[in-house]
């Protein structure tokens, strides 16, 4: 979400401890995700004051066969950056999505999204990864 | 939902598919899933999630932070409690049938209870009685009792007497027909609260031929009908009357079996 270290561990902590402070005073909301929404709006709070992307046309290409090795040639922290860069709701969905612990209804409930939209988010990012991957392994130099 | 936003959901739901077989899916993701099936498109995609997922998960998490992680799954399948399975619908519906077939167990197995040899001809009597009107009878004017030479001279019937109970009784009307077995029946209306008689062969055993006899009376009861059977010689005579047992005991010399 963040594609920073230590902003991610402040934020983790600060999550933690707001959940302990809430847990103490038997506060703790019935939403099942809140935490986890909790932790989404203190990612995105971070990052507003950050300097932000201008918004640009990404390419897309569509997945092919191939992807799975341009993607285990990538360095996990260079997807964890190209994945913060992306601009929310599309970083949240994303994030949440590749945790591989969420099923698309707990997603579409942390996230506050629509199926048509969080369908939308994860198959532009697909596309958009891809042409990423393209541009930065190139076919012709494939290991 | 026509086939073109039924394919249009399948195909937002294929592009949210789960990485990894142990997310449940809900009833509409497994069906999308399995239309998918074997597509190249979907294939692609699915190893382009699990691969990106993989790296996923190597990217280093703070020692600090990853302290606080196990290896067990961040969200654990909740245990259902009792509570919440009793609140699930299916379960009620499920309980509901269970209850239902075994209050028709139950009803059946009560009803049957008080069968004796003959005792589903004397319901199907009951059923006769309560659609009999006089004039479907032969206007007689004689005590019971004197009918069943009527009985044997006009029409063979043996050992169709009518019980000393009854035996006195004006008799207004009677008839011989047969039923849909070809036992030949005999009735007889009299005039007492409007009491009818039915005169009939009793069971037999369908292997020996012999009858299955039963002691003293019986009681059968049909669309608010009640009949007080008992059987002799091989022929079961039944007192029907519209209402209860307490309408007939009076009448019966023997106590109710």
């Amino acid at each position: 979400m963040l594609g920073d270290l230590r902003k991610a561990q402040e934020i983790f902590h600060a999550t933690l401890r707001e959940a302990a402070v809430r847990a103490a005073r038997g506060d703790v909301p019935d939403e099942p995700f809140w935490l986890f929404s909790d932790a989404r709006w203190r990612c995105l709070e971070a990052t507003k004051s950050d300097l932000q992307p201008e918004p640009i046309e990404m390419e897309e290409r569509d997945v092919t066969a191939d992807a799975e090795s341009q993607i285990q040639r990538l360095d996990p922290m260079q997807l964890a950056v190209w994945i913060s860069a992306a601009p929310d709701p599309q970083r949240s969905a994303l994030a949440l999505f590749y945790l591989d612990e969420f099923d698309y209804r707990d997603i579409l409930d942390i996230a506050d999204l629509k199926l048509t939209e969080l369908s939308h988010l994860l198959s532009t990012g697909r596309r958009q990864l891809q042409a990423w991957l393209d541009s930065k392994f190139p076919k012709h130099n494939k290991a | 939902m026509n086939l073109l936003s039924s394919m249009r959901r399948q195909r937002f739901l294929l592009n949210c598919a789960p990485i990894s077989a142990r997310q449940p899916a809900d009833r509409s993701m497994r069906a999308a899933l399995s239309r998918a099936d074997g597509s190249a498109e979907f294939t692609d995609q699915q190893k382009f999630d699990r691969a990106v997922a993989q790296v996923v998960h190597l990217i280093a998490i703070p020692a600090e932070s990853a302290e606080w992680f196990s290896e067990k799954d961040v969200l654990p399948v909740a245990k259902r409690s009792w509570k919440s399975t009793l609140r699930n619908p299916a379960v009620w519906a499920i309980s509901i049938a269970v209850v239902v077939i075994a209050g028709v167990f139950v009803f059946n197995f009560v009803s049957h209870l008080n069968d004796f040899p003959g005792s589903r001809t004397a319901r199907k009597l009951l059923g006769i009685a309560a659609s009999t009107r006089p004039v479907m009878l032969d206007p007689v004017n004689a005590e019971a009792g004197t009918l069943s030479d009527l009985f044997f001279m006009k029409h063979g019937l043996e050992h169709y007497d009518v019980p000393a109970e009854f035996a006195e009784f004006a008799t207004i009307g009677c008839r011989v027909f047969e039923d849909d077995e070809s036992r030949r029946i005999a009735q007889i209306w009299v005039s007492e609260k409007r009491m009818q008689f039915f005169l009939f062969p009793a069971e037999r055993d369908t292997k020996t031929g012999a009858v299955q006899r039963f002691p003293g009376w019986r009681y059968v009861h049909q669309e608010g009908w009640t009949g007080a059977v008992t059987e002799h010689s091989g022929v079961c005579f039944m007192a029907a009357i519209r209402g209860g047992d307490k309408e007939l005991a009076p009448y019966l010399s023997q106590p109710r079996q």
